[in-house]
């Protein structure tokens, strides 16, 4: 009958045909309308455009202003990301600005170590200023560092990187993005050298298969999987498989559910590498044109997980803690033959074995990569990225692409989301990350330290050549004392950082730490001294976001009391050290001189950002912009104005491989921790659709506060039987590192498997990060937040 | 699927305003004892019955309609139990209205009679499931815009006041019990309702056009 019932509002058009089953009481009631009340109404608002505060998806909004205040947001219709949709974060936005706590005055901790105690701009800005040359003084531009996130827009990221590395001569600048992104890009790089996805958002319409590794898009990037969607609506063929390590929202409409044990990903890709290469779907003419083979080290001994023994090489606990991990892949030359040799180790039967797999399902992922007659769009994020062989699962889902020949092409790519709102704006292209510079450049290259030097006009030799600290290393040394000041901006290290235990700090302590933002956390908790922050649409600026589109807003409102913009912050500090010269423009119109300064980076070499004229015109353009145009599929005969060739790819940034991809053999290693005896349980935490990252923002909004007001942890049906625990009681979960006392959830939006628990790790009063282990990805260096072993008990 | 039976908006002359039997209670129990034997009984072909202005009925407008979202426009949260059923068993293009228990507003989004397979309701509507709140907050959200629509003389169609993307389905507002007694339809039986009205709005008319700074002499 449903289907009757839609076959006829189709016929009438849209949907207005339910009207018929009505009458009215009262046929003059359409003529009573009655006059306009209430304060704020439509007709009196401003609209402006802004990208969402949120995700990386990017969604455009526009953003409703009556009396210095936000009143309203409505999903942008003109935005080609969100086409007028947002999800449930993105319509709440307004009311994250206005928590009655917002930080609205610099306040300095106390000399006894209790509480906060006001204080003017000048004095504060004077203090950063006087403790970071104090440092730079006594021990040097590697015992200062700043600590940013993809939350900071493009602005705030290149006002620190330039400062940093141009004027402080330090490269200790790190991103959030390395607990998030990091594995991604080191994908990217070793393969394309160059960072960021080939495809674009219209490959959810163009798609015909879409696999999700490790990726409960349904409830992260909600607007995307909308569009995904409605594909299916129209075209009953598309399929959409969702590979996981528990069922999730986004299981409820995939066609096919692979459910695999944590860190065996590794095992499967290649699994789907081997019937590819055993059944001869491969690409051979794409393969012979456009890739090289390539290897590093695989041994497990010789990589290690980063979290134990004195340089990370440990394989377990009884090695100490590790205060550094350095690991440095070696590349050698390997070969299509030597991948068949490679590929006999993962036969179906084997991979099932190490994964839990079926067979059948292992066959059914490689018919569908190798179906040439259908467009495979590979999207992945936090459970590909956040894994201690993250940059092996990233190389693995793209070497699938590039052996099939599905890249760069519309409807058929390897997708990465990000999952901060300008990961790839501000973290990737201005690069905040140690090693890098803006737009692919890194400072270990003196050609791209010399460009650098002199786009910002500076001494030649001025940036170091070394890179800095990565982040877990970056806050291992600042309990160690080696780093004296940290600045941290747009980000909440105290509840995100894995194995928070370990950063536990008293005042006083002979470090200093800065820390920006416009809510307390317990990162500010932790904090010297605190600075408000604006939020959002209280300035002015720029995000990229995950399909490589640049977006623009305007300053919609002021910030409350004397907050500021983080730039601003930065640059007045710098200007206290005598570096104004980094910072020439005029106090009240630098963000258009800023940017296109910046955008100079990446003029010419395939990394053109549009005009920020350009971008205020428009709801955003995908890098590179050249001649005024966007690029939606990069590498791309007849999209991309860098390829010349009239049709097929061309991988023109990789210049190291002679211009051709780098697909790289990568081996399955197993998880740093797994269950034993003692802690038989897996830990996996992440994300909820309701709150954002660490919840600073997103706990301040009635609505989504109300609907998952504190953390809990998910357990299976089987195991919570077993254990007598009901659903809604409060249980204890304990690891090597720490224990935690949540409520159980059995049955809710997500259901693990027998074995395995999820939390997610947004309530900052139950900090699951005391609980997870600080392993990471032997390249990117990126924490595996997805698996550690816990036991759990009644509380 | 659970979920009451119904005859389809075919099957009904418009002449016969009749809406199905059903709805929820705050604990979900009776409702799930009533879907359960809905389909056999309360609700078979010939059990359509006109449905009285309960309090119900008046409650999913003025008051209750804004404190269930943060501001016009916003998605209203849910506030009800899950019951484990589909979201358009209840809330169909019609709507469903239980006498003395409330209505079931009907879905204004144009795909929400869609299958579950491919539509996601909680992208956007969350759960109420607590009380109270993390911090307090000052917002002050934008009121519900009563104004009417314009006309070109006394006896002419009024234009549509506002925007129509997620409200394609005009009766879901403009019909039924839960409409606003202000803006309910006389002509439910003139099905095709932009035949005749047609978004007018300060919304439509800004979209896609937005105030640019001229660039300053050091940019581009």
């Amino acid at each position: 009958m449903a289907m009757k019932r839609r076959r006829f509002l189709k016929a009438l058009g849209a949907g207005t045909a339910g009207i018929a089953a009505f009458s009215c009481k009262d046929q003059d009631a359409a003529r009573r309308i009655s006059a306009g009340q209430g304060s704020t109404q439509d007709a009196d608002l401003k609209w402006t455009k802004a990208p969402c505060r949120y995700c990386g998806t990017g969604c455009g909004v526009e953003v409703g202003v009556k009396d210095g205040r936000v009143r309203a947001v409505r999903g942008d219709e003109a935005n080609p990301v969100n086409r007028g949709l947002l999800c449930v974060k993105g319509y709440h936005l307004p009311a994250m600005l206005y928590g009655e706590d917002r930080l609205t005055r610099p306040m300095r901790r106390n000399d006894d170590g209790r509480g906060f105690s006001p204080i003017s701009w000048d004095e504060a800005l004077d203090l950063i200023a006087e403790k970071y040359q104090q440092a730079l003084d006594e021990a040097g531009p590697e015992s200062v560092a700043f600590y940013g996130s993809g939350q900071w827009g493009i602005h705030d990221g290149y006002a620190v990187t330039k400062w940093f590395r141009g004027g402080l001569r330090s490269n200790n600048v790190e991103p959030n993005a390395r607990l998030c992104m990091a594995a991604a890009v080191m994908g990217f790089m070793t393969q394309f050298q160059s960072d960021e996805p080939m495809g674009c958002y219209e490959d959810f319409e163009a798609g015909d298969d879409f696999i999700l590794w490790g990726n409960n898009m349904a409830e992260m990037h909600p607007v995307l999987f909308s569009r995904i969607l409605a594909n299916k609506r129209e075209n009953p063929n598309v399929r959409i498989v969702d590979i996981g390590t528990r069922r999730t929202p986004t299981s409820d409409y995939a066609d096919m559910y692979v459910e695999f044990k944590p860190n065996t990903d590794l095992a499967i890709a290649n699994g789907i590498l081997h019937l590819l290469v055993a059944n001869g779907q491969v690409d051979q003419t794409f393969i012979q044109e456009n890739v090289v083979f390539r290897r590093g080290i695989e041994d497990l001994d010789r990589i290690g997980y980063g979290s134990w023994g004195p340089d990370g090489l440990g394989l377990s606990p009884d090695d100490g803690p590790a205060e550094h991990y350095r690991f440095a892949d070696q590349a050698r030359p390997s070969s299509f033959e030597d991948l068949e040799t490679f590929l006999a180790d993962y036969t179906p039967a084997r991979v099932s074995e190490i994964s839990g797999v079926p067979v059948g399902q292992i066959h059914a992922l490689a018919d569908m990569y190798g179906d040439q007659g259908r467009g495979t769009v590979s999207l992945w994020c936090m459970g590909v990225n956040q894994h201690v062989r993250g940059t092996w699962m990233n190389n693995l889902i793209n070497d699938i692409h590039l052996i099939t020949g599905k890249i760069s092409r519309p409807g058929s790519n390897p997708f990465s989301l990000t999952g901060q709102p300008s990961a790839c704006g501000t973290a990737r292209e201005v690069g905040t990350l140690s090693n890098r510079l803006p737009a692919d450049l890194v400072v270990m290259n003196p050609e791209h330290r010399a460009k650098a030097e002199e786009i910002w006009g500076i001494q030649p030799g001025t940036i170091p050549e070394r890179p800095g600290y990565h982040t877990m290393d970056m806050f291992r040394a600042f309990m160690r004392g080696d780093i004296r000041v940290m600045w941290v901006q747009t980000t909440n290290p105290w509840v995100s950082i894995p194995n928070v235990n370990r950063i536990q700090r008293e005042p006083n302590d002979g470090r200093f730490l800065i820390v920006s933002d416009i809510y307390p956390t317990p990162t500010t908790e932790a904090a010297d001294l605190v600075l408000p922050s604006a939020g959002w649409v209280e300035r002015e600026g720029t995000f990229g976001n995950s399909e490589r589109r640049t977006q623009h807003w305007e300053k919609a409102v002021d910030p409350p009391g004397e907050a500021r913009e983080d730039a601003w912050q930065v640059m007045e500090v710098a200007k206290r050290m005598g570096m104004e010269h980094l910072f020439p423009w005029p106090e009240d119109d630098w963000h258009e001189p800023m940017f296109e300064e910046y955008r100079r980076f990446g003029l010419g070499i395939g990394k053109d950002l549009a005009s920020y004229q350009q971008l205020r015109e428009t709801r955003g353009m995908l890098w590179p912009v050249v001649d005024g145009k966007e690029t939606r599929y990069r590498y791309a005969a007849g999209y991309d104005p860098y390829v010349q060739k009239d049709e097929g790819v061309h991988f023109y940034k990789a210049k190291g491989f002679g211009e051709k991809a780098a697909f790289w053999l990568r081996p399955y290693h197993p998880a740093a921790e797994s269950p034993d005896e003692e802690y038989p349980f897996w830990l996996c935490t992440g994300r909820i659709l309701e709150h954002w990252h660490t919840g600073s923002m997103t706990r301040r909004v009635k609505q989504l506060h109300q609907a998952a007001p504190e953390n809990y942890v998910e357990i299976n049906r089987a195991d919570a039987t077993e254990l007598s625990i009901n659903s809604g009681d409060r249980v204890r979960l304990i690891s090597r590192r720490g224990d935690l006392e949540l409520r159980a959830k059995v049955d809710g939006r997500g259901q693990p498997p027998r074995g395995s628990l999820f939390v997610p790790f947004f309530d900052e009063a139950r900090l699951i990060n005391l609980l997870t282990v600080d392993a990471m990805c032997n390249i990117s260096k990126e924490p595996d937040f997805k698996k550690c072993s816990v036991r759990i008990e009644k509380a | 699927m659970l979920g009451p039976h119904r005859k389809s908006v075919t099957d009904m002359k418009p002449s016969q305003p009749k809406l199905c039997v059903s709805g929820w209670t705050p604990s979900g129990t009776i409702l799930l004892a009533i879907m359960a034997i809905l389909p056999l009984s309360a609700c078979g072909q010939d059990d359509w019955v006109p449905v009285a202005d309960s309090d119900g009925a008046m409650k999913s407008s003025g008051s209750v309609r804004a404190e269930r979202r943060l501001y016009d426009g916003a998605p209203p949260v849910i506030p009800h139990d899950l019951f484990g059923a589909a979201c358009s068993s209840c809330h169909d293009p019609l709507g469903i209205a239980v006498d003395g228990v409330g209505f079931a507003p009907a879905n204004p989004h144009d795909d929400t009679d869609r299958a579950h397979a491919t539509t996601r309701c909680r992208q956007c509507h969350v759960q109420v499931l607590a009380d109270g709140l993390f911090v307090e907050n000052s917002f002050h959200g934008l009121a519900q815009d009563l104004r009417p629509g314009s006309r070109l003389f006394e006896g002419a169609p009024p234009t549509i006041p506002h925007r129509l993307l997620m409200r394609e389905n005009c009766a879901a507002c403009h019909s039924g019990p839960g409409a606003r007694a202000e803006i309910i339809t006389t002509h439910p039986e003139r099905v095709r309702c932009r035949q005749c009205h047609v978004p007018v709005t300060t919304r439509e008319a800004t979209l896609g056009y937005l105030e640019v700074r001229p660039s300053s002499p050091e940019g581009s």
